[in-house]
C-alpha cells in the first residue's frame, strides 16, 4: 500500500470511509431538515447540496458494496441513501399545475379513451330504468320492491295526481341556508356513493353494474308511476334539471368500476397486476370527473329545481348543462401537449 | 413477522433496500388517522355546540362537510403534502412510495385512496356496528369483508388492493446510524498481535462481519467475557495461532485480528479473489 494520504496508516476501506464521511452527515442533517419541514424550507445552496450529495452518497453506496467488508458502513450507507431518495424523489408538481393539466387534458382524454367502460356504465343506468318501467306497467307492486319507503315519501302507486304535483312543484317554505344544507348534505352523501360503486368495480365489474342497474330501476318505477298519473313530462323536468348531470356522473363512476372489472377479467397480454395499473390510470379520472359533477348537481338540486318552477326552464337548464359537459369533454385536450399526469 | 426487503431501483441506478412496512404498522397507522379524524371531528363539533356560536343548519352544513371529508379526501391530501404520510404514517414512521422507484404521482396517492371506501370503511363500520345481514347472505358478506380486510396479509408486499391499481407500497422510514469504524480506531496499546497470510487465508466476508458484531459490544459481565474467550479460542484453534493470548488481550486480539484480516480480504478481493465465507476453497 503506498503512503499517498494523510490516512496513509488506514487501511484502504477505512480511508475511503474517511473521505467521504464529511458529506454523508451533512446530507443525513440536510434530509433530516428536508423530512421534518418539507423541502420548501431548504434554501437554495442546500437544495442544490442536497441534489449532488445524494448522488456522491450513492455513488459511494455502489462502490462500498463491492470493496468494503464493514458491515456497519454498508448498513449506514443503504439507510442513508434510501431515506434520501424519499427525500429527493418526492413529488414536486404544484398543486395547481396538476389540477390544470387534469381539466384541459387529463379528465377529457380519458374519458374518449374509456369507450366501452362508459357503454358499460351507462347500459347498466338505461336498462335498470327500462325494467323498471317495464315490471311497473305489468304489476304496479313491483314499486314497493323496488323504492325504499324513505325515499318514496308518500309518492306511492295510487296517490292523487294532485299530490304527485305538489312534489315536483314545491318550493317546501326552503330559505336560502336550509338549501345550502340541503346541497351540502346531496354533495357529500351521492359522492361517497359514487366512490363506493367505483371501488366496487375491482370485484370484475358486478357489483357496480348491479348498484347502477338498481339505481335505473327505481328511477324507472318512479317515472312509470308519474307517466301513469299522466305526469311524465313534468317529472322529465324536473328530474332533467340536476339528473341530467347527476345521474351521468353515477354512470361514470360505474364506469371507472367497470375499468378495473374489465382488468381483471380481461387483462390481455398483461399480469392482472399491471392491467390493473394500466386502467387505474383512466378509472381514476373517470372518478374525479364524477364527484366534480356530483357537487354541481347538488347545486343545481339544492338551490335550481326549487328556484325554478317551469318546466321548460328545467329541461332548458338541465340538458344545457349537459351539452356544456359534453362539449367540454369531447373538445377539451385534443392537442397532444401534457399528456398524462 | 421478520421484515421483507423491497428493493427500489431509482433512476441512479443503485438499487437501495427497504422494508416492507409490518401488518401491524399498517393497521395501527390507520387506527390512528380513523381515531384522530373522527376523534377530531367529535371535539370540534362538542366545542361548536357548547360555544354556541353557529346556528343548526349552519352546524348541519359543516357537518355534512367534513363527514365527507375526514373519508377519502383526508387521505389523499395528507399523502400529497407530506409526501406519502398520513398523521397515522408519520407517528408510527411508515411511508408511501412508489413501486417502480420513480417519484409518487398525484394520480397514484388518489387511485390508492380511492379505494379505502371498500377496503377499510365500508367492512370496518359493517363488522363494527355488527348491522350485518342474517342468513347465509349475510354470512357470505361477512366473509368477503374479512377477505378483503387480509388481502394485505396474503401477497409478498403487502399490497392493498388500491396500493395494486396504484402501483405503490408503504415502507418502514430508515433510520441511518453510522457506527465508529473498527478499523480506524487505533486502540491497540497492548501487545500488537500479528498473523501470517497462511493465518489469514481462513476466513471470509461472513466470518469478519460476524465478528465485526461482536465487536461493537465491550463485554461487561463475566458471563459475555467467557463468551468472548470462546471466540478467541475458536479462531486460535481454526488459524493455528500457536502464542498464548493472555486473559487481558483478548479483545486486542481480536481487533488486530479483524482489522488485518479485513485487509487481507480487501486486497484479495482487489485481485479478483472474493472470499463470501470460509468454504471459498472447497469451491462451493
Amino acid at each position: 500500500m503506498q503512503p499517498d494520504a494523510k490516512n496513509d496508516d488506514l487501511i484502504r476501506s477505512a480511508r475511503f470511509r474517511a473521505e467521504r464521511e464529511e458529506g454523508w452527515r451533512r446530507l443525513e442533517q440536510l434530509v433530516a431538515q428536508a423530512e421534518k419541514s418539507g423541502m420548501a424550507a431548504l434554501g437554495y445552496d442546500d437544495a442544490v447540496a442536497l441534489a449532488s450529495l445524494y448522488r456522491q452518497a450513492m455513488n459511494s453506496l455502489s462502490v462500498a458494496r463491492s470493496i468494503s467488508m464493514d458491515k456497519a458502513l454498508l448498513d449506514y450507507l443503504e439507510a442513508l441513501c434510501a431515506r434520501a431518495y424519499l427525500v429527493v424523489y418526492a413529488p414536486q408538481e404544484s398543486v395547481t399545475g396538476v389540477l390544470q393539466r387534469l381539466f384541459t387534458h387529463g379528465i377529457p382524454q380519458a374519458v374518449r379513451r374509456s369507450t366501452t367502460a362508459l357503454i358499460i356504465g351507462f347500459l347498466a343506468m338505461v336498462l335498470g330504468g327500462f325494467v323498471g318501467f317495464m315490471l311497473y306497467q305489468q304489476d304496479t307492486s313491483w314499486f314497493f320492491t323496488f323504492v325504499p319507503s324513505g325515499l318514496s315519501d308518500g309518492r306511492v302507486p295510487g296517490a292523487s295526481e294532485a299530490y304527485l304535483r305538489s312534489t315536483l312543484f314545491e318550493d317546501g317554505g326552503r330559505d336560502g341556508e336550509r338549501l345550502g344544507t340541503f346541497a351540502t348534505f346531496l354533495f357529500s352523501h351521492n359522492t361517497r356513493i359514487a366512490i363506493f360503486i367505483f371501488a366496487l368495480g375491482i370485484f370484475a365489474t358486478l357489483p357496480s353494474f348491479v348498484l347502477t342497474f338498481y339505481n335505473g330501476l327505481i328511477l324507472g318505477a318512479f317515472y312509470a308511476m308519474f307517466h301513469e298519473a299522466g305526469l311524465g313530462y313534468e317529472l322529465f323536468g324536473w328530474l332533467s334539471i340536476h339528473g341530467v348531470t347527476e345521474l351521468s356522473a353515477i354512470c361514470l363512476a360505474a364506469a371507472g368500476g367497470a375499468q378495473l372489472g374489465l382488468a381483471v377479467i380481461l387483462p390481455g397480454n398483461m399480469t392482472r397486476r399491471e392491467a390493473l395499473r394500466e386502467r387505474g390510470r383512466d378509472a381514476v379520472k373517470l372518478v374525479i370527473l364524477a364527484g366534480l359533477m356530483l357537487i354541481a348537481a347538488a347545486i343545481i338540486e339544492g338551490f335550481l329545481r326549487q328556484l325554478v318552477q317551469t318546466t321548460q326552464m328545467r329541461l332548458l337548464i338541465g340538458w344545457g348543462i349537459g351539452a356544456a359537459w359534453l362539449a367540454w369533454l369531447l373538445l377539451a385536450g385534443r392537442d397532444t401537449v401534457g399528456q398524462d399526469t | 413477522m421478520i421484515g421483507r426487503p423491497a428493493n427500489i431501483l431509482p433512476p441512479e441506478a443503485v438499487p437501495i433496500r427497504l422494508e416492507i412496512a409490518s401488518g401491524g404498522a399498517r393497521f395501527g397507522a390507520q387506527a390512528l388517522d380513523i381515531l384522530i379524524t373522527f376523534g377530531g371531528l367529535f371535539l370540534l363539533f362538542w366545542a361548536l355546540i357548547w360555544a354556541n356560536v353557529l346556528d343548526w343548519s349552519m352546524l348541519a352544513t359543516l357537518f355534512f362537510l367534513l363527514v365527507f371529508l375526514i373519508r377519502v379526501p383526508y387521505y389523499i391530501l395528507s399523502e400529497l403534502v407530506w409526501n406519502g404520510r398520513t398523521i397515522g404514517k408519520r407517528i408510527v414512521r411508515i411511508k408511501v412510495i412508489s413501486a417502480d422507484g420513480q417519484r409518487l404521482t398525484p394520480h397514484q396517492i388518489v387511485a390508492r385512496n380511492l379505494m379505502k371506501e371498500v377496503e377499510v370503511f365500508m367492512p370496518a363500520t359493517t363488522l363494527l356496528s355488527g348491522s350485518f345481514q342474517s342468513g347465509w347472505v349475510g354470512l357470505a358478506l361477512t366473509l368477503w369483508m374479512v377477505l378483503v380486510l387480509c388481502v394485505p396479509l396474503f401477497n409478498k408486499r403487502r399490497q392493498r388492493l388500491g396500493d395494486m391499481i396504484a402501483g405503490t407500497l408503504v415502507v418502514d422510514q430508515p433510520t441511518a446510524v453510522l457506527l465508529p469504524d473498527l478499523a480506524a480506531t487505533q486502540g491497540t496499546t497492548g501487545v500488537g498481535f500479528v498473523f501470517q497470510p497462511e493465518q489469514l487465508d481462513v476466513y471470509g466476508r461472513f466470518e469478519l462481519q460476524t465478528l465485526e458484531q461482536i465487536l461493537r459490544n465491550r463485554p461487561k459481565t463475566e458471563e459475555q467475557r467467557r463468551r468472548v474467550s470462546d471466540v478467541v479460542h475458536t479462531i486460535r484453534r481454526k488459524i493455528k495461532f500457536e502464542e498464548d493470548v493472555a486473559a487481558r488481550d483478548e479483545w486486542d486480539f481480536l481487533t488486530d485480528f479483524y482489522r488485518q484480516q479485513r485487509e487481507f480480504l480487501e486486497s484479495r478481493h482487489l485481485f479478483g479473489d472474493t472470499r463470501e465465507d470460509k468454504f471459498h476453497k472447497t469451491g462451493s
